[in-house]
């Protein structure tokens, strides 16, 4: 990675540690608990030291890391508790990410995490998980995370805080002056804490406050959604497939929805979008609509209108010419579709617009068999934002003299008008619970680090409510507490160890010691679901509607790389492309051609975003799609005080994000910044599948790579997909070789499904040790996800539709990749793999030149070089890392295949079925696009897919045989409105 | 010592007659004389560049080179041959782009190559053998203008185990048919 | 230079060797060019161009210790100069097999002045080219033997003789060798006469150099049969070279590559690269080693009509590939063909297009053909042309393909530039040395060729203009 080697080697890491070994303070220091117990040894706090300090604590990660926890933990596996040698473990665990917890099953090799799948009985997770999950555990092994505890700037460590607790408590007296900051609170265990807090300091006040918010905390009662029941979808500036949601249930019941059965009795949902920025649902859509978010609410309206037969008090102000006539349509399907239909809104939209929504919903019928009203599990009445500004207020006039920040680092995310640096210094007991050395733990007087769910004892629910209990698969690497010890620990509470806190919380509930580890093992605890709420009255919510403001707006959305900015030093993460845009490394400011052209500017200029004094720079980037006066910035990115990873990305748009625009809002004055440029990095460079025109006698082609129809057509002509390609027939100039016996791997992938989440490339990324190349170098075009995910845009160039496929290696029966390689480096398996022998590989990079797929990775130079030791800890055992100048690819993930071979071996079988072996892609996918199986097991899953009409292999008509194939996407268009080609 | 460099004991103290010409046609007139009408057999004739005509003259076989690179040529198509079918088929058969084993289609340039390569090999070191090359001795050596012959003089030599060996006669008649200087060389 | 009124009219046929120069006196004239003081040009020269080819082992030490990041390939320009300069340099080595086999074989005897050099440029030309392949690789120090059939402990694995790369190993080190034996065989009686002239340890040299050689008949009879017969021998072996070059290429599947043409269409530019190289190394060697006399205005306008007729030959290859992709009705083809032309690329290919169509039709004119400054000038357009033919081929089929998602561009970056650079230090390094230390001229050939001359008129009374090699030296028997 460019950005981490002009830092710090890994080289000098281990320099540094060697000198460590000598000394012998280093040695007594080892065997003492806590690494970071070590911060003792610093004199100055130089960031070298720092890193001296992080780089010893890989050691002693390496250390910790085979030892396992001394409490006890319940593996998955049935039987043999203890570890067999070689064999991977695994736990049920779970992730809080945006106020929603989601199962997971940790692969823990050796007792150390190395991968992480979804929990199949967690039914938000369903087995599955997305690409924040997947990289999660990158997070924990970061090293740049390792950070020592401090009090006020001098190193300490946890017994120093604990004895300064203690004579705080007598300090605080009624907890007037003592604040907790913390995110929507949807953990028991420290609700608990947080009841005792209140209790001992009843003046104190516990505020929640998360950046990102998954769902409108305004209202009383959370919407339920089961978009599976829904055959007519309304989504207005929802992104409810992709960054709205942070679990995978929505995404498996809309795609659900979307099954398609037999040509004849073929039940497909309809989904309309309007939204300002092109989202993935939006690319799922059937119908998609520009409007910028500000015009949300005049939609809304006018839908309820409609369907109430009234008229809208407001009038949609939409950019698309026939907006009402697309109004009047919706309304139509809708009503025709009473109490199976359903209207959805973004959590950036104010509480009068959701009110809205939800009216829309009741007038419909569809509270009740579609939606459902769920009791929020946090206990806070107001709105998240209003919570924070008293808070800050209470801050500003002094009235707050303890501070506890659980939250993701509010110096860098509480919105820009609060001046919370600025009210922070006003507090003189700010304790954080920092996650790293990140711009908030600057201004703590006690820095504590936290730990990762990873690592420590905790507890969370999914928005129904369902609660799972957090295993530790690894002591902590460097030390970590979590939040219900610190607060514990700061209030007194009876338990000081997280174990103890969570286990003395469940044990009455789960009745004894065999419910206990039967909740640890299955990673869910039983009957924890709440109760249906009333429905709420949203007439009453519903605030009299203000027209919206006109001029340039700007929206605020979290980032598919770094989320709220917590991922921002997450390399994978960074490198993954955003699904839509394609640019990796980098935030943008999007806009659209119309709105560019406006501002003058093109591609890579820089713009200035102003209001109200605060002001930001970003780079334009050119997005089709994007409604017109709309500007939409990711957040999370351009961070001051962060990792080497994150260090330099993107721009911060926090700087103008306030409470009054929180979402999203007008009155923005934009102007380019002359002379000023700033490159984006793009992995895919061209957007189309029909070739550019470069001369006038060139005759128009489009490659039908990725093929889609609509239900009608699908109906007409079932077999229209394959009819778009006419091949002569195709013949081998020698005879085929002969794949009848045995298993024959294939795998099918439906676009009909695929959302483009990116969340396979980076589970991919994790399971088969793909390096990350940077910024640089995915510019010049070398980035290495094995399985990568193309979208195409189709229809008119300013308003156009898109789909998104993963291409991984599609194992070709005559791999052309095969014919060239010189030394025989990659070979065919009887099994039908494209095999690469990377030992026998000596890079001539012909069979890259050969595959017409362009999948085939080249580590151009050594990539793994700079991997820090704690990171080399997330490596899996079973894949070869590879060197420099050698190719790799996709490989159907062998290693899983050899591992299941070798298990049915042992049980005397040679014939695989479905779930014997699931590739990393397959395994994480939430749309369950991706199905992988023995093709001449005629019951598989591939195999009857690859019956399917819709079922196509791509370049087929070069007779390569790909063993993946493709299942083409079918849009259900309502015929009322136009179809875009 | 190395068996082309001198020999300390030589069988004959007199290798034979040599004769310098300054032009080509005197060289083809004299080696003539002594070949077919005098029949001297064991002659030679140096020269700066082949001689149009020189091998009828003094009666020198035919080459018989063609026959070896015939069998070189041979040695390198058989071996590339085997080589292309005992590795792919033999001895560690893989399944490559659903290509059978071993095919001709994609052996015919490999084989053509090292076909070519034995044939050159016995071109060259064939000429060598039958020229007895390296040989960095030889009597013609001890003549005391050896060495103009690869300027632009010419040589004829006699051997003097030549059955009508006659050191009178083969002077007279070399410098009778203008021969610039002939001399007896010791070997 | 000594210009033979002769040379320039059509109907007096220019002979070879100009002012009738005694046997002696070329004797004499080529060996001194190896005899006589080093001039300091020389050691200017050579001094100037081995410190360039010190900057290409330099390149190659970072690369090696790098890897080819430090080059500009990508996906999906997997290969880019790294390629595109090994075809260039193994097209240039075609011009001296080609002049010493086939026009031997066609009793071409303009060819005697000019083998030998043309020869040696071959061999260094293939030197240069050889680099490339090897060190393209991701791990040269596996490459180095994995591509041989050698018994390999460590996997006991074998080439893939499916692999046009193989074939490549095979060709270009069987060419290799060939030329040089070739070479070497023609050195031989020349190497014997500077022994004869030489002294002390220098006549050692050369007499271990030629083996003991005495040019008596009986030796003459065997040399020649064996000269015969590399010819014959190293005919097809030059066309195949390039035309296993062409099959990395053609046997693939990627459009613009996937061409039935290309084998006859490389063997054409090679032949005028090559000659384009030996004109623009000739005329600099004429001038510098005043052998003008030898290497006439005749030798010089033959090859500008070769190369006049094979640069035409390149641009009828390109017309037929523009059909072909339109009358086969391939989209994919279609498409790279247009984008080639009007692509990103576009640049690239009219400069190709400028340097080796439009240039060589200028060779039409007799007067342009035959002057001496302009012939030169050409040369080296054509020389750059036919490196960005390669350039062309390779970078526009590969930068965009199947599937537009992947589509990509090539930015070299200085270590490609100073690599490619530095193999002309190395090229022009060794020929320095070629000309300095060995007959830059087949010494013996020009003898035989002007003697048998001579002795026909003498004993036979035909004149002159009869054919004026004896069939005896172009190894003919009756």
């Amino acid at each position: 990675m460019i950005q981490i080697t002009k830092k710090l080697t890994g080289k000098k890491y281990w320099r540094s540690l060697d000198q460590f070994y000598q000394t012998s303070e280093f040695q007594t220091w080892v065997n003492r608990e806590f690494p970071s117990a070590g911060q003792d040894m610093l004199d100055e706090p130089s960031r070298r030291n720092v890193l001296k300090v992080m780089a010893a604590s890989f050691g002693l990660a390496g250390l910790t890391a085979c030892r396992r926890p001394v409490e006890h933990i319940l593996p998955n596996s049935k039987g043999i508790e203890d570890l067999i040698p070689g064999r991977p473990n695994y736990y049920n665990t779970a992730m809080p990410l945006g106020g929603a917890s989601m199962g997971l099953m940790v692969e823990v090799n050796d007792g150390r995490p190395t991968k992480i799948e979804g929990n199949p009985n967690h039914p938000w997770s369903l087995g599955r998980a997305r690409a924040y999950h997947q990289a999660s555990i990158l997070q924990m092994y970061d090293p740049d995370r390792g950070l020592a505890f401090k009090e006020s700037g001098n190193n300490s460590d946890w017994a120093k805080f604990e004895a300064w607790s203690g004579s705080v408590q007598g300090q605080l007296g009624d907890g007037s002056g003592l604040r907790i900051l913390s995110e929507y609170l949807h953990s028991p265990s420290l609700s608990a804490v947080r009841k005792h807090a209140l209790t001992r300091f009843p003046k104190a006040q516990w505020i929640e406050y998360n950046a990102v918010q998954t769902n409108e905390t305004a209202l009383p009662a959370i919407a339920r959604v089961a978009f599976d029941k829904a055959a007519v979808v309304v989504a207005l500036d929802s992104d409810f497939l992709g960054l709205d949601s942070s679990t995978v249930l929505p995404v498996k019941e809309y795609v659900k929805g979307r099954m398609v059965g037999d040509a004849d009795e073929t039940v497909m949902s309809r989904l309309y979008t309007v939204e300002s920025q092109f989202s993935v649902t939006g690319a799922a859509a059937d119908h998609r609509f520009r409007s910028r978010s500000s015009d949300i609410g005049g939609y809304a309206n006018a839908l309820l209108a409609a369907i109430q037969n009234t008229t809208s008090p407001l009038k949609v102000v939409g950019q698309t010419p026939n907006t009402d006539k697309a109004v009047a349509a919706i309304a139509k399907d809708l009503i025709a579709n009473k109490g199976k239909s359903v209207v959805v809104c973004g959590p950036r939209q104010p509480g009068g617009v959701h009110a809205v929504v939800h009216q829309i919903n009741q007038a419909l019928g569809n509270v009740g068999p579609v939606v459902t009203y769920l009791n929020r599990t946090s206990e806070q009445q107001t709105s998240q934002v209003d919570a924070i500004k008293t808070l800050a207020g209470d801050m500003a006039a002094g009235r707050v003299n303890t501070l506890v920040i659980l939250s993701y680092n509010p110096a860098y995310s509480a919105p820009a008008d609060l001046d919370f640096v600025a009210n922070l210094k006003k507090v003189a007991n700010v304790i954080y619970l920092a996650p790293e050395e990140d711009e908030t733990a600057a201004l703590a007087k006690w820095q504590i680090p936290a730990a990762h769910y990873l690592e420590s004892w905790a507890d969370s629910q999914a928005p129904d409510g369902t609660a799972t209990i957090h295993q530790p698969t690894i002591q902590p690497l460097y030390g970590g507490k979590t939040a219900a010890e610190l607060v514990a620990t700061l209030t007194g509470f009876k338990d000081k160890k997280a174990y103890d806190i969570v286990r003395n919380y469940w044990l009455p509930i789960l009745k004894d010691e065999k419910g206990w580890r039967k909740a640890l093992h299955d990673g869910m605890v039983p009957n924890t679901t709440s109760t249906a709420a009333a429905t709420p009255n949203f007439a009453a919510w519903a605030s009299a509607p203000t027209p919206a403001g006109s001029g340039m707006e700007v929206v605020f959305v979290p980032s598919w790389s770094t989320y709220d900015g917590r991922f921002n030093n997450n390399a994978w993460l960074q490198e993954v492309p955003d699904p839509i845009t394609k640019v990796t490394w980098d935030n943008a400011a999007l806009v659209s051609k119309a709105t560019a052209s406006k501002l003058g500017v093109q591609m890579n200029d820089v713009i200035s975003i102003e209001r109200n004094g605060r002001k930001v720079e970003a780079a334009v980037f050119v997005q089709p799609g994007q409604a017109d006066d709309s500007i939409t910035v990711a957040l999370g990115y351009g961070r001051t005080r962060v990792g080497r990873v994150g260090e330099g990305t993107g721009f911060n748009a926090y700087a103008v994000r306030t409470t009054d625009v929180f979402g999203f809002g007008t009155g923005f004055t934009v102007s380019k910044v002359a002379g000023k440029s700033y490159p984006l990095v793009q992995t895919q460079d061209y957007d189309s599948q029909t070739e550019p025109q470069l001369v006038s006698f060139q005759p128009k082609a489009t490659r039908p790579v990725l093929r889609e129809g609509t239900l009608a057509e699908y109906k007409h002509e079932p077999n229209f997909a394959q009819e778009m390609v006419e091949t002569p027939p195709l013949r081998s100039l020698y005879g085929e070789y002969d794949y009848s016996r045995g298993n024959q791997w294939a795998m099918a992938i439906d676009l009909n499904s695929c959302i483009g989440c990116n969340a396979c490339t980076v589970a991919c990324q994790a399971e088969n040790n793909i390096p990350v190349v940077g910024k640089t170098e995915v510019a010049r075009g070398r980035e290495m996800h094995w399985i990568r995910i193309d979208r195409y845009y189709t229809g008119n160039a300013e308003d156009p539709q898109a789909v998104t496929a993963p291409i991984p290696c599609m194992q070709c029966e005559n791999a052309p990749c095969e014919n060239v390689c010189p030394v025989a480096a990659t070979v065919h398996s009887p099994e039908g793999l494209n095999d690469m022998v990377y030992n026998r590989c000596v890079g001539t990079r012909y069979c890259s030149n050969n595959c017409p797929f362009k999948v085939r990775r080249f580590n151009f130079l050594a990539w793994h070089h700079d991997t820090k030791e704690s990171q080399k800890m997330q490596w899996n055992p079973d894949v070869t890392v590879r060197m420099r100048g050698v190719m790799e690819k996709c490989t159907y993930c062998v290693q899983r295949i050899q591992e299941a071979k070798i298990d049915a071996k042992a049980k005397g079988k040679r014939w695989m079925v479905d779930g014997d072996v699931t590739p990393a892609c397959a395994q994480t996918c939430p749309s369950d696009a991706i199905v992988f199986g023995n093709v001449n097991d005629l019951n598989s899953r591939v195999a009857k897919m690859k019956l399917s009409p819709r079922n196509y292999a791509m370049l087929a008509e070069l007779n390569i045989k790909p063993r993946t194939t493709y299942l083409a996407k079918l849009r259900n268009p309502n015929p009322e409105l136009e179809v875009r080609s | 010592m190395l068996p082309f460099f001198k020999s300390n004991t030589p069988v004959n103290p007199v290798y034979g007659v040599v004769g310098l010409f300054d032009r080509p046609e005197d060289l083809l007139r004299a080696g003539e004389e002594l070949h077919h009408k005098r029949g001297y057999t064991k002659l030679d004739a140096y020269s700066p560049f082949p001689i149009h005509g020189i091998d009828d003259a003094i009666g020198v076989p035919k080459s018989i080179l063609g026959y070896i690179v015939f069998c070189a040529g041979l040695f390198g198509f058989a071996n590339a041959v085997l080589m292309v079918w005992y590795t792919g088929a033999v001895d560690y058969p893989l399944v490559i782009g659903g290509k059978p084993l071993f095919a001709w289609e994609f052996s015919i340039p490999v084989v053509f190559e090292l076909t070519v390569l034995f044939s050159s090999f016995g071109a060259v070191f064939g000429m060598f053998y039958l020229n007895g090359l390296p040989r960095f001795y030889h009597p013609t050596m001890n003549f005391s203008r050896f060495g103009e012959h690869t300027d632009d003089k010419y040589l004829l030599v006699v051997e003097s185990t030549d059955p009508r060996f006659d050191v009178e006669e083969l002077q007279a008649v070399m410098s009778e048919l203008g021969a610039a200087t002939t001399e007896v060389v010791e070997a | 230079m000594a210009q033979n009124p002769a040379a320039l009219d059509p109907h007096v046929k220019p002979i070879l060797v100009q002012g009738g120069a005694s046997l002696h006196k070329i004797t004499d004239d080529i060996s001194k060019i190896t005899e006589s003081q080093t001039p300091l040009k020389w050691y200017i020269a050579i001094g100037i161009s081995s410190s360039i080819a010190l900057i290409l082992f330099a390149m190659l030490g970072w690369l090696v210790w790098m890897g080819i990041g430090v080059w500009g390939n990508n996906q999906p320009v997997a290969w880019a100069w790294d390629i595109t300069n090994f075809v260039f340099w193994i097209g240039i080595g075609h011009a001296g097999t080609l002049i010493s086999a086939i026009l031997f074989l066609f009793r071409q005897k303009w060819r005697t002045s000019i083998n030998r050099a043309a020869e040696a440029m071959t061999l260094f030309a293939v030197a240069c080219a050889g680099i490339y392949p090897l060190f393209h690789t991701g791990r040269p120090w596996r490459a180095a033997y994995w591509l041989l059939p050698l018994p390999n402990p460590y996997l006991a694995m074998w080439p893939n003789f499916r692999s046009p790369l193989v074939w490549d190993v095979f060709a270009v080190s069987t060419y290799l060798t060939v030329s040089a034996l070739f070479w070497y065989v023609g050195l031989i009686p020349d190497l014997a006469t500077l022994r004869d002239r030489a002294k002390g340890v220098r006549q050692m040299i050369f007499g271990a150099a030629s083996l003991g050689w005495r040019g008596s008949a009986r030796m003459w009879n065997n040399y020649e049969k064996a000269y015969l017969i590399l010819a014959a021998l190293s005919t097809p072996l030059v066309l195949s070279v390039h035309s296993i070059v062409s099959f990395d290429f053609a046997t693939s599947v990627l459009p613009g590559w996937h061409t039935t043409i290309f084998p006859p269409y490389f063997v054409a530019g090679a032949i005028f690269s090559g000659f384009a190289m030996v004109i623009t190394l000739m005329v600099i060697a004429r001038w510098a080693l005043n052998l003008q006399y030898l290497i006439t205005i005749r030798h010089l306008e033959n090859m500008n009509k070769v190369i006049l007729a094979t640069g035409t030959i390149v641009g009828y290859a390109y017309a037929t590939e523009f059909f072909i992709a339109w009358y086969s009705g391939n989209p994919y083809e279609r498409f790279v063909f247009i984008n080639r032309a009007f692509g990103p690329f576009a640049w690239a290919y009219w400069a190709m297009v400028t340097c080796n169509v439009v240039t060589p039709q200028f060779f039409w004119s007799k007067r342009l053909r035959t002057n001496v400054p302009f012939m030169f000038v050409l040369s080296i357009f054509v020389n750059i042309g036919m490196w960005f033919e390669r350039f062309v081929i390779i970078a526009t089929s590969l930068h965009r393909d199947f599937m537009p998602s992947a589509w990509g561009y090539f930015r070299p970056t200085p270590v490609d530039m100073l690599t490619f650079f530095g193999t002309f230090g190395l090229f022009v390094t060794l020929f320095l040395a070629f000309c300095r230390f060995l007959p830059v001229i087949a010494v013996s050939e020009i003898k035989g060729m002007m003697a048998n001359e001579a002795m026909h008129e003498a004993m036979h009374g035909q004149p002159v203009n009869a054919p004026a090699v004896p069939e005896v030296l172009e190894g003919g028997r009756h």
